[in-house]
C-alpha cells in the first residue's frame, strides 16, 4: 500500500512551505518533498522582497520575525552615459522618504535559505510533513487523472493534489504537459556573486538603498538595454550581493556566450565605476559565484502568460507558474500570493471532493485576475530599455529607468496596491494596524539581529516618562486608526459608488498630473528635511529604546 | 565525495551518481548553443556533437535546455541530495 496524502507540495522554496502550511492549518495530510539535502541548498537569487509581499502575503510571514538582513529603503539608479569619462546620472527618486524611511521599508534584502528554512520551520510547527534529498521523477496518473507521484527512491505516494513549486524550470509541469517549456527569449540568466564587507562600510556606502547601474550596449559594462538587468547591488547586513543577468537568446538571434559576457561585463564595471572601485572594491572579498534562470519576460507574451497552470490533480504555483515579476525580477510576492489562492483552492476541492481540472481552474483564474500579480508580470519598462538603445536616446532611457524603477513607478503600481489593500481591509478591519505593527516588529528585528537584545546595551528594559508617554501615544493612534476603518465600514455603500471608481483610475490620474505630482513632491521633500531628519532619529530612537512587546 | 572550485567559491557539489543532463546525439547539430551559456563550462563539442564534459561544475540552471533548438537536451532534476549547493544563494 503506497503513502497517501491529501496533498503533496514539491519543493521548500518561498512558495511551497507557503501552501503546505495553510493546507496543514485547514487540517489536511500534507507533505513537502524536496530535493536538496537542506533546504534552501539549491536557491540562488540576489534579493529585496517588496514590501507588498509582507504587507498583502500570507499574514503568518506578516505577524512573525522572519530572518532577513536589511530592510530595503528604495533604487539608486545609475545611467551611465559614457563610464571612461565617468559620465553618470543618478536618480534616486524612488526612495521612502524620512523620517519613515527605513522604518517603514520598501522591502526586505533576504538571504534565500534561511527565509526558506523559517517558513519550512513554520510549516512543520502546522503539521506538515517534510522530506529531502528528495527528487520527484514522474507523476503516477490512473484513469487519465494524477494521482501521486514517483520519487527517485522509486517510493510512489499518492495524492489527492500536487501543488508544484519546483521553481521556473517546471520540469515536472512539462513533462507531464501542464505547459510548455519557455523560449530562452523569456529566460534571464542571472550570474550572482556574494561578497563579504564589514557592517559600517556598507553603512556608509550604500545605507538602506538598492544600487542598480544602466548603460549602453557598447560600453560593455552591463547586458543589453531591454534584455536583462544591468548591474544590481543588494546590501545585506555583513555582506552584499551583486547581480547582473541577461536573456538567454536576443529576439531570435544566435544564442551569445554568455560566460564570456559576464566575465566582461563585471570586469569593466567593477574596474571603472567610481564608486564600487574607490568605496566598495578595497573592503569586499568575494564568499561565493552563482547563477541562475529566472523567467522575467513570461508574463509580457500573452501565449506564455494564458498557458494554463492546472490539470487533473495538480496545479503550479510561484516561478513553475512564470510569475517572476518582470521590472523588479523578484518572484516571492507573486510567489506568496499564488501559494495562498492555491491552497485556499486545493482546501475547497478536498472539501468537495472535487480535484478535476474544471474545479481547479480557478486557482489559475484567481492568480491571472489578481491585481498585483497582473501587474507584476506584465510592466514593459525593462523590456522598453531595447527601444532606447535601438534609439541611442538618453532621455528616453532616463524615462523608462524613472516609470520602471523611480518615482514614475507611482503611475502604474498605485492602483493595484490600493485595490489589493482594500480587498484585505474589507475581510480585516484591524489590518492597517497590523501593517505598522510590522514594520516596527520588523526594524527591532534588523536592529538586533534578529532579537538578540541581550548583545546589546541600549535596551535595558527600563522605561523613562517620555518613553512611556511616546508608547502610549503609539498604541492610542493604531486604536483610533482601527476604530476610524471600522466606522467608515457604516459608510460602505458609498465607497461602492465613489472610492471603486477612483481607485480604479488612480493610474490614469497619476499620469496625466504626474510632472506637477512630482514637482509637489520634491519640493516638499527639500521643504521638510530639516524637520524629517529630525524626526526620523527620534523614531529610530523609539524603535529601538520600546519594549518589544508593542509590535506583537 | 563533494568537491569545490576555486573558479566559482562559495559552492559544494556533492558527487553525483547518474548523469543528469543526457544529449540526444541524433537530434544534436552542434550549434555550439549549450556551449555559449553554460557558466559551469559542462558542454564540449567532438565530430561536431555537443558532449558533456563533466557536471562537475554545473549549476543546474538549465539554460543548455532552454536554448536547445532542437530538443537534444534531456534535463532532469539531479538524485534528491546530489549536486550542487551552497550557504548563499
Amino acid at each position: 500500500m503506497p503513502d497517501s496524502y491529501d496533498v503533496i507540495v514539491i519543493g521548500a522554496g518561498f512558495a511551497g512551505p507557503v501552501a503546505a502550511k495553510l493546507c496543514a492549518d485547514a487540517g489536511l495530510k500534507t507533505l513537502i518533498l524536496e530535493r536538496s539535502e537542506n533546504i534552501g541548498d539549491k536557491i540562488v537569487s540576489g534579493l529585496t522582497i517588496p514590501f507588498y509581499g509582507f504587507l498583502f502575503g500570507p499574514n503568518f510571514i506578516r505577524d512573525g520575525n522572519p530572518p532577513f538582513e536589511r530592510p530595503a529603503d528604495g533604487i539608486i539608479n545609475y545611467i551611465i552615459k559614457d563610464i571612461d569619462k565617468g559620465d553618470i546620472e543618478v536618480d534616486d527618486t524612488l526612495k521612502i522618504p524620512k523620517p519613515f524611511s527605513p522604518i517603514i521599508a520598501f522591502g526586505y534584502n533576504a538571504y534565500c535559505k534561511p527565509f526558506c528554512q523559517w517558513e519550512v520551520k513554520k510549516a512543520l510547527e502546522a503539521g506538515v510533513e517534510l522530506r529531502t534529498s528528495t527528487t520527484v521523477i514522474d507523476i503516477i496518473k490512473e484513469e487519465e487523472k494524477i494521482v501521486g507521484l514517483i520519487t527517485d527512491k522509486d517510493e510512489k505516494i499518492k495524492s489527492k493534489v500536487i501543488i508544484d513549486a519546483e521553481g521556473s524550470q517546471g520540469i515536472l509541469a512539462v513533462k507531464v504537459g501542464i505547459r510548455k517549456k519557455y523560449p530562452p527569449e523569456a529566460i534571464s540568466l542571472a550570474d550572482v556573486y556574494d561578497y563579504e564587507m564589514p557592517k559600517d562600510k556598507i553603512d556608509e556606502v550604500f545605507g538602506h538603498s538598492v544600487k542598480m547601474c544602466w548603460g549602453w550596449d557598447e560600453q560593455k559594462i552591463a547586458p543589453p538595454l531591454g534584455h536583462g538587468n544591468g548591474l544590481m547591488v543588494w546590501p545585506y547586513r555583513n555582506s552584499l550581493h551583486f547581480m547582473q543577468d541577461q536573456s538567454l537568446r536576443l529576439d531570435g538571434k544566435k544564442v551569445p556566450n554568455l560566460r564570456r559576457k559576464f566575465d566582461m561585463y563585471h570586469e569593466n564595471i567593477t574596474k571603472k565605476l567610481p564608486w564600487w572601485k574607490e568605496k566598495v572594491d578595497p573592503h569586499i572579498k568575494t564568499r561565493a559565484r552563482l547563477w541562475q534562470g529566472f523567467e522575467i519576460y513570461v508574463g509580457l507574451d500573452r501565449k506564455l502568460r494564458n498557458m494554463a497552470n492546472y490539470t487533473d490533480g495538480m496545479i503550479l504555483i510561484g516561478n513553475a507558474a512564470g510569475l517572476e515579476s518582470t521590472e523588479l525580477c523578484d518572484g516571492v510576492p507573486a510567489a506568496w500570493i499564488s501559494a495562498e489562492i492555491a491552497a485556499e483552492v486545493v482546501i475547497d476541492a478536498i472539501k468537495g471532493k472535487n480535484y478535476t481540472k474544471e474545479f481547479l481552474k480557478r486557482y489559475d483564474e484567481r492568480i491571472k485576475a489578481h491585481p498585483l500579480i497582473k501587474w507584476s508580470i506584465s510592466g514593459t519598462n525593462r523590456y522598453n530599455l531595447r527601444f532606447a538603445q535601438e534609439k541611442h536616446d538618453f532621455k528616453l532611457l532616463k524615462k523608462y529607468i524613472h516609470d520602471g524603477w523611480g518615482l514614475g513607478t507611482l503611475t502604474h503600481v498605485t492602483t493595484p496596491l490600493i485595490q489589493t489593500g482594500v480587498s484585505i481591509i474589507s475581510k480585516d478591519r484591524t489590518v492597517l494596524s497590523k501593517w505598522i505593527k510590522m514594520y516596527f516588529r520588523y526594524y527591532q528585528n534588523w536592529f538586533y539581529e534578529n532579537f538578540d537584545y541581550s548583545k546589546k546595551s541600549l535596551y535595558q528594559g527600563k522605561l523613562t516618562k517620555k518613553l512611556r508617554f511616546y508608547q502610549f501615544l503609539f498604541k492610542a493612534s493604531l486604536f483610533s486608526l482601527d476604530s476610524v476603518i471600522e466606522f467608515s465600514f457604516k459608510l460602505r455603500k458609498i465607497y461602492k459608488w465613489l472610492l471603486i471608481p477612483c481607485i480604479n483610475s488612480l493610474n490614469k490620474a497619476l499620469k496625466i498630473i504626474f510632472p506637477l505630482f512630482e514637482l509637489f513632491y520634491s519640493l516638499t521633500l527639500r521643504i521638510s528635511k530639516s524637520w524629517a531628519d529630525k524626526y526620523n532619529n527620534k523614531l529610530i530612537k523609539f524603535v529601538e529604546l520600546s519594549n518589544p512587546s508593542l509590535y506583537n | 565525495m563533494v568537491k569545490t572550485s576555486k573558479a566559482f567559491p562559495g559552492i559544494e557539489w556533492v558527487e553525483i551518481s547518474d548523469y543528469f543532463i543526457k544529449i540526444k546525439e541524433d537530434q544534436c547539430t552542434g550549434c555550439g548553443q549549450c556551449i555559449n551559456v553554460c557558466l559551469g563550462g559542462c558542454f564540449v563539442i567532438s565530430d561536431k556533437k555537443a558532449k558533456i564534459s563533466s557536471l562537475e561544475y554545473c549549476m543546474e540552471c538549465s539554460a543548455c535546455w532552454y536554448v536547445c533548438e532542437r530538443n537534444a537536451i534531456e534535463f532532469n532534476w539531479p538524485k534528491g541530495g546530489e549536486g550542487f549547493k551552497s550557504e548563499w544563494g
